[in-house]
């Protein structure tokens, strides 16, 4: 059986194709304007890394992500918290909360032990918590997403943000930088700023171990540090790229309808 | 919204739902007749009817920003006062001649100051005041409440010159009650399988009440009644959802719930089930003890007043039960405390002595944006159920 999932998101889009239940190919990309066409893309690659001749070899294709609603190519469409608990939970089957930040929302989602929701909360309709909120930051510091990212650079005395809205804590950035502050120390804060507010939302949902992130903000190894001080838990580390996680969820969501 | 109703009636409910003036409202100046605006649900009706007055319960539809508006609130105000208001100085309720403010919530109290200072020039109201509505569940807070309406009473016959007799408001209860009892009679019919009405169609039929002639709105609900009762039920739909909230007189926001397949069955909302599940007393010899009584006690009540509580949660489950719901959104406008804090209580005791009933906080803006957002949400919600 070969199936694929394409996870349109804000900011990149994601496909997977699966074969018999393993992974076989998988692409990202940064969307374009148009949701069809980043959904096209980025399928394309995969479709040609699978070393399939087409889009037709997929038995069943669905969608997810914000422009779930616009692949061309999907039979159907799932939102994209369903699928993020199915494929964090497929690839770690002890995961019972998924924490998923992507470039513009973040989502804590309770996983049942058969990988379906239990329960969600999602931010504010704002980029505070987000990708764009560390886009931001990382051009007040001019420092890249690596520079937040890095655990070197992870200051030992985190400065408090207390803005969480991404244009005045840019501000509040600015002026910790002019009034000498350890750049580690507003880096290490910046992250504890977007940690601290995922902690309140997995605390409303009720944290269950296992936890895993997912989305792409997953890979910011600062965060995941200050996140797991946080909530005094480990944090577990996905076997498969957990920017993926929501494409994997959608193919196994496209395999499973197959299967009945 | 499209609509499968094929009925006179609930057009003319659309067109009062739609806008702030309409062709009835219309009518009834065109006779000489006064309206008087009102705020929330507590205001009691009944004596504005009593004065003579169309009492209107005071929207923002058709505001599309705040800009004239924010100039007095600022963005983390609730939108709900901020539309209303920004329509106001667009003068936009010319058509009013008093208006009734209540301490239902602080956004929505600062109303009042704001109206005197800016907008009742404007609109050319010649009558304002401000209730004041009992924080507190209790007896005591009757008596309290009981006053105020008879001060309304006195400033109301005052300024209208009318003479507020006992048996004017009796008689206006009377039409209320049965007015109550029609729009609960409508919400019978959705406990169907195939209820003939959706959520957002019932929402424009509860809304037009509150811009209408009382009796011309019966006659026109009881033509919708039995227009429904043969009509071709709604199927389909993945799950039966119960809305519990605060202000919502937008159909939209129920529209696209239902158009991710979730069939809103009931609700306790304020344009709702909590404006008319109970009637007033008319055994009571005092009517406006039997209207404190009424809106400040025997009502569900809204969380803004303390004490409430699980009175206001052993209602939701009851409803919940009655019209076999599978899953309860709990609606909220950005920014407003006492919902906030309701629907984490109202998903915990679901959990707790709820049977596990799916919960959903949802919120919104007073003008629907982010319906992307929305979507996803309930899609999800839904998702919950039927994965």
């Amino acid at each position: 059986m070969i199936v694929g999932g394409c996870d349109i998101g804000s900011t990149t889009g994601k496909a997977v194709v699966i074969k018999d239940g393993e992974v076989v190919a998988s692409h990202i990309l940064k969307s374009t304007t148009s949701p069809g066409k980043t959904a096209r893309l980025a399928m394309d690659a995969a479709i040609e890394q699978a070393e399939l001749s087409s889009i037709d070899d997929l038995e069943k294709i669905i969608g997810t992500g914000y422009g779930r609603l616009k692949v061309p190519f999907a039979e159907e469409n799932i939102s994209e918290i369903s699928c993020h608990a199915k494929g964090a939970h497929w690839m770690e089957p002890s995961i019972r909360t998924v924490v998923d930040i992507g470039g513009q929302d973040c989502k804590v989602i309770s996983v049942s032990g058969k990988g379906t929701v239990s329960e969600f909360v999602m931010n504010d309709r704002c980029a505070a918590g987000t990708g764009k909120f560390f886009e931001a930051m990382a051009r007040a510091l001019d420092c890249g997403l690596e520079g937040i990212s890095a655990l070197d650079n992870q200051g030992p005395e985190p400065c408090p943000i207390s803005n969480q809205c991404s244009v005045f804590a840019e501000s509040e950035v600015v002026t910790l930088v002019n009034e000498g502050y350890d750049l580690k120390n507003i880096i290490s804060g910046i992250n504890a700023s977007v940690a601290s507010r995922l902690s309140s939302m997995v605390r409303r949902v009720g944290l269950i171990k296992e936890l895993a992130l997912t989305g792409g903000c997953s890979k910011n190894e600062g965060l995941v540090k200050s996140l797991s001080s946080k909530l005094d838990v480990g944090v577990i580390t996905l076997p498969i790229d957990p920017q993926l996680a929501g494409a994997i969820g959608a193919a196994l969501f496209a395999a499973e309808k197959l299967g009945k | 919204m499209e609509t499968k109703i094929k009925s006179g009636a609930f057009q003319k409910f659309a067109e009062a739902c739609g806008s702030l003036m309409n062709s009835e409202i219309q009518a009834w100046l065109d006779q000489g007749g006064k309206v008087a605006g009102f705020f929330c649900s507590t205001v009691p009706e009944e004596i504005l009817m009593a004065a003579g007055y169309l009492p209107f319960r005071m929207r923002g539809t058709g505001s599309t920003d705040t800009e004239l508006a924010d100039a007095y609130f600022s963005p983390i105000n609730c939108s709900y006062p901020r539309h209303v208001m920004n329509q106001a100085l667009k003068g936009e309720f010319k058509f009013l001649d008093a208006l009734i403010c209540v301490n239902a919530c602080d956004h929505v109290r600062r109303i009042y100051d704001n109206w005197i200072r800016y907008a009742k020039g404007i609109n050319g109201t010649t009558f304002e005041t401000v209730m004041s509505l009992p924080r507190k569940w209790g007896d005591r807070q009757v008596d309290w409440y009981y006053d105020e309406i008879n001060l309304l009473r006195e400033n109301l016959a005052k300024h209208t010159g009318v003479e507020i007799t006992d048996d004017k408001i009796k008689e206006a209860i009377k039409l209320n009650n049965q007015l109550r009892s029609l729009q609960k009679e409508l919400y019978e019919l959705r406990k169907k399988d195939n209820p003939p009405i959706t959520g957002a169609e019932a929402l424009v039929a509860v809304v037009a009440g509150t811009a209408m002639p009382k009796d011309r709105y019966i006659e026109l609900l009881r033509q919708l009644i039995d227009d429904l009762k043969d009509a071709e039920g709604n199927d389909g739909y993945k799950a039966r959802i119960m809305l519990v909230g605060g202000e919502l007189d937008d159909p939209e926001y129920i529209n696209i719930i239902e158009e991710q397949g979730g069939l809103v069955v009931t609700d306790s909302n304020c344009f709702g089930s909590r404006l008319f599940w109970v009637n007033v007393d008319e055994a009571e010899s005092d009517p406006v003890r039997a209207l404190a009584k009424y809106y400040v006690q025997d009502r569900p009540t809204c969380p803004r007043t303390y004490g409430s509580q699980p009175e206001r949660m052993e209602f939701t489950r009851t409803l919940a039960r009655e019209f076999n719901v599978d899953g309860i959104i709990g609606e909220r406008l950005l920014y407003c405390d006492n919902w906030l804090v309701e629907h984490y209580m109202t998903k915990f005791d679901l959990k707790e002595h709820g049977g596990n009933m799916p919960f959903l906080a949802l919120d919104r803006e007073y003008i629907l944006s982010g319906k992307g957002q929305i979507k996803t949400r309930v899609q999800a919600f839904l998702e919950t159920m039927e994965l």
